[in-house]
């Protein structure tokens, strides 16, 4: 008797486990298809490779989780701002770390040379670190619009906004790293 | 229908009136050019405006290892649930790598799909007989003319005439 109790307790763990596999494909297959452009996304804005896995990694890992494994009603908005929020909020993290370590070595001095100005990986850091300073409604435009190259309509879908806004948060995001990157250049 | 009508109408001029506002206000207009070259703080700011694109460009043109896609998803699954580590589509997800999308993987055929696109249409025109009604629209036109320079210079005149323009159109 106990031993038959066992062997249909076995089956019904069986039977759950595969069931929760079989509702839970859609995070296979929304890696399937929207992995490359969420890279794509990350790198990016990230630009290393072991930060990109990781932001990947923390987004799918959210997905996952969401509402205790539902699937979320609009999948490629979410995953497109989860990991635009992981991205940013490591990128800041970085900025920080990188801030203490210079403050140290440098005594807090800001240094800017034409060299440097011309230098392409220093004009990515100080565009990403401004990305990372710019309000969340702007950042967000300018991240999917500038970075993961999507359009304007999509965009829209992806924040709940209209296409026509989306196109007046990018200019004014636009505006405000113009001014930023060039204050930077006469300090 | 008359709403889809009138909302296609509604694109194509949407379409037309950005592609316009773009020639005369966009920043390669003439005008513009022309001015930011003789006004210093325009070309502070479109020289400002430059490092911004510029940043964002060498963002764009680096590129990443081929196989980021392919160790981002190893490192995803390794973390999810039992059964979905073991499911088939994880391990394809796990050997997959960047592919370039369709419209990119084809543009290089682009010419000559419009080309074949073009004899196509030539061709059905053909077949539904287009050509030929344009033929008979041509001689009735033709007989119409006839006539009225018969009627004022007379029958001999305009048949000498007419039979000469069409042994010159046929020779031609």
């Amino acid at each position: 008797m106990f031993g038959k109790t066992v062997s249909y307790g076995l089956l019904w763990d069986f039977a759950v486990s595969e069931a929760v596999s079989e509702d839970q494909r859609w995070i296979l297959s929304t890696m399937h298809k929207h992995g490359q452009e969420l890279i794509t996304l990350l790198w990016r804005i990230l630009g290393n490779e072991q930060d990109v896995c990781d932001a990947y990694q923390d987004t799918f890992l959210q997905l996952a989780h969401y509402e205790g494994g539902q699937k979320p009603k609009y999948v490629k908005a979410y995953i497109f701002r989860t990991a635009n929020n992981v991205a940013i909020s490591m990128l800041r993290r970085r900025v920080a770390d990188r801030r203490k370590i210079s403050t140290a070595v440098i005594n807090g001095k800001h240094v800017t040379s034409p060299a440097k100005e011309l230098d392409s990986k220093y004009l990515q850091e100080s565009l990403r670190y401004y990305i990372a300073q710019l309000p969340a409604h702007l950042r967000n435009v300018i991240t999917l619009r500038d970075l993961a190259e999507l359009s304007y309509a999509k965009i829209g879908r992806i924040l709940g906004i209209s296409a026509a806004t989306a196109r007046v948060y990018r200019c004014k995001a636009l505006q405000i790293l113009t001014i930023w990157m060039n204050k930077e250049e006469k300090l | 229908m008359t709403g889809i009508n009138t909302n296609n109408k509604c694109k194509r001029i949407r379409v037309w009136l950005s592609e316009a506002i773009s020639r005369h206000i966009g920043p390669d207009a003439q005008w513009l050019q022309s001015h930011i070259t003789n006004c210093p703080r325009c070309q502070r700011r479109y020289l400002s405006y430059g490092k911004v694109n510029l940043a964002i460009s060498a963002v764009k043109s680096q590129p990443h290892k081929l196989d980021l896609l392919m160790c981002a998803n190893v490192q995803t699954i390794g973390v999810l649930k039992h059964s979905l580590r073991r499911a088939k589509e994880a391990g394809k997800l796990k050997t997959i790598r960047p592919e370039p999308k369709f419209l990119e993987k084809y543009s290089k055929y682009t010419s000559s799909a419009l080309n074949v696109a073009a004899c196509m249409t030539i061709l059905l025109l053909m077949k539904i007989g287009v050509f030929s009604s344009m033929n008979m629209f041509q001689t009735q036109g033709q007989k119409v003319i006839q006539k009225y320079y018969a009627n004022r210079i007379g029958d001999d005149l305009a048949e000498e005439i007419f039979s000469k323009d069409t042994k010159v159109t046929r020779l031609g």
